[in-house]
């Protein structure tokens, strides 16, 4: 496969596929997104007074929030308290019964990485296939890949150390493994709004690592992160804002006011006094 | 020797019919088996059977209406194929019941509802050719509509391939893109009731989902990638329409079960001798050393 020399990468892609969002591919992997970068833009995602329910059972109420464009917002909270609920309803897969989502990233620009078990791993695929179907929503239904994709897709997957890994099938990986492959293809997908729940799960500790210095990136390059978290030891590494849901209401906080309060790692405490910050 | 290969291989071929069937056979060998193989990956495997019975009051009305009019009655199975598909939808999302529960309640009315109708309008020989199919009286219409239905099901295939594969794995990865991508489980359906329509002429409403099925399961034995499990569904489901017909032409045995039989056969024979999760593949298994692993 023909390797296109490094300044011709941006040209040269947008000659050959069509594709603008290629313009910023630098040799280490995304280029900063020039349009993100504007301080005053409009907040990515705003909740306004939201209402969720699950059937007949109201799950939410009255959440309300911009969501810091360019940061890492971890979602917290007890079993059933809602995460998932409030993350369908930005996914637009449920339909808030009160209030409203208003989400400004357009839709092939949203990522969203389920829990791993929702996935069917057993599919015939290999992680460099699974990393290339990224660019599907961009690139269309019917256009093969070029060069510059292949290249783009190597250079993702050298980022998350699993070069050697780009012909094995997805069967055959590791939890840690699979989950920097699925990063992998948010990462292809050029995401401007990713939602992760418990990225972290059944992960070893060098993936952790490597994962939260990757969306540490992916935050400074310009993508607005929510993540679902469990561990506060995560949080404290990644979050810089933490909407915390209990009892049906969501509530802001910074992430220090919770280490003033730290309680055993794990737990995350929800009985917080009320120096929470609030985001305007 | 050559004499014995001819008169086995070669002479059937001389008459029209075998001609027709054998062409018939090879265009439904290269579009089922795909759709199969779709099947079993997304553990749907059953939702062919399923299917293959619903198709079935739509053949039975154009048969009372055109008699064996291969157009007429594959518009019916077609049209009562999608009605039931999608009022298998409808019902499992009104009743949050899941789909195969709505397709397994839906198949088995329509295929008392196929049977009481062709027995009610013909006789226990047109249930049986509807059921079991006669591949042997395939005429130049039925053949032109067989290979036009094949061709079109490759064509689309083609088109939407990406989408379904993406589908398959993460379905909310898709649906996340865009609210639009919902038709691409309708489609993929929409193939399904096509093939067994163009299926069912040669094979038989029953007997039809054998050259999607078989060709697919027998495929996961001998590889573990998506081009490779078709491409081998494919040729095994051309060597079992081709051989199936050559046997039922020389040992005067009915060629829909024949030619399923075959592909069971070789079923059997990939669970035993194939190469991955198969019997033999599980007494020769030896752990690789660590410098095998790392030089791949």
């Amino acid at each position: 496969m023909p390797l296109l020399p490094d300044v011709l990468v941006g040209h040269q892609t947008a000659g050959i596929c069509g594709t603008a969002a290629f313009s910023t591919l630098g040799p280490g992997g995304l280029g900063k997104r020039v349009d993100a970068m504007n301080p005053r833009e409009l907040p990515p995602l705003q909740l306004e007074n939201l209402h969720l329910a699950q059937g007949h059972r109201t799950v939410l109420e009255h959440v309300d929030g911009d969501i810091k464009p360019h940061a890492i917002t971890a979602l917290i909270g007890a079993n059933g308290a809602g995460k998932s609920t409030l993350i369908q309803a930005i996914m637009g897969e449920l339909r808030p019964v009160n209030g409203k989502v208003t989400c400004r990233v357009p839709s092939e620009r949203r990522a969203w990485l389920p829990q791993q078990l929702a996935l069917d791993l057993t599919f015939p695929m290999s992680v460099e296939e699974l990393v290339m179907t990224g660019s599907w929503p961009s690139h269309g239904a019917l256009k093969g890949y070029c060069a510059a994709h292949y290249r783009k897709g190597r250079d993702i997957m050298a980022r998350l150390g699993i070069s050697h890994l780009a012909h094995r099938p997805l069967g055959e990986l590791s939890g840690g493994q699979r989950q920097r492959a699925l990063i992998g293809r948010t990462l292809m997908q050029e995401a401007e709004l990713l939602l992760l729940d418990e990225p972290f799960a059944n992960v070893d500790s060098d993936t952790v690592d490597i994962l939260i210095r990757i969306l540490r990136q992916m935050a400074d390059d310009g993508t607005t992160i929510i993540v679902v978290l469990h561990d506060m030891d995560h949080l404290q590494r990644l979050a810089d804002e933490v909407l915390m849901l209990n009892g049906g209401h969501a509530r802001w906080m910074a992430p220090a006011a919770l280490t003033q309060q730290q309680a055993p790692a794990q737990a995350v405490p929800f009985t917080l006094g009320g120096h929470h910050a609030g985001i305007a | 020797m050559l004499e014995l290969l001819n008169a086995w291989f070669v002479a059937p071929f001389d008459y029209g019919f075998m001609r027709r069937a054998v062409v018939g056979g090879l265009a439904l060998s290269l579009a089922a088996p795909p759709l199969g193989v779709f099947l079993v990956l997304r553990g749907m495997s059953l939702i062919g059977d399923a299917m293959a019975h619903a198709i079935l009051p739509g053949v039975a009305i154009g048969f009372l209406l055109a008699g064996f009019s291969l157009p007429v009655m594959s518009i019916g199975g077609v049209m009562f194929g999608l009605m039931v598909a999608l009022l298998a939808g409808a019902v499992s999302k009104m009743g949050g019941q899941r789909e195969d529960a709505a397709m397994a309640s839906f198949f088995i009315i329509s295929l008392a509802a196929g049977v009481m109708l062709i027995s009610v309008g013909g006789s226990s020989v047109d249930l049986t050719h509807v059921l079991f199919g006669s591949i042997l009286a395939v005429n130049s219409t039925a053949l032109a509509l067989i290979a036009g239905i094949s061709t079109l099901i490759v064509v689309i295939l083609a088109v939407i391939f990406r989408a379904l594969v993406v589908e398959c794995l993460d379905p909310l990865f898709l649906r996340g893109q865009s609210r639009r991508n919902g038709w691409v489980h309708s489609v993929f359906l929409g193939l399904l009731v096509l093939n067994l329509t163009a299926g069912f002429q040669t094979l038989g409403t029953l007997m039809a989902v054998g050259l999607m099925m078989l060709p697919a399961t027998a495929a996961r034995f001998w590889s573990k990638r998506l081009e490779g499990l078709m491409g081998i569904a494919v040729v095994l489901a051309m060597t079992a329409s081709t051989g199936g017909l050559l046997l039922s032409f020389h040992l005067d045995i009915p060629s829909g079960p024949s030619i399923i039989l075959l592909a069971g056969a070789g079923y059997f024979f990939s669970a035993l001798f194939g190469r991955y999760h198969s019997l033999a593949a599980r007494l020769r298994r030896k752990t690789a050393p660590l410098s095998a692993e790392t030089s791949m």
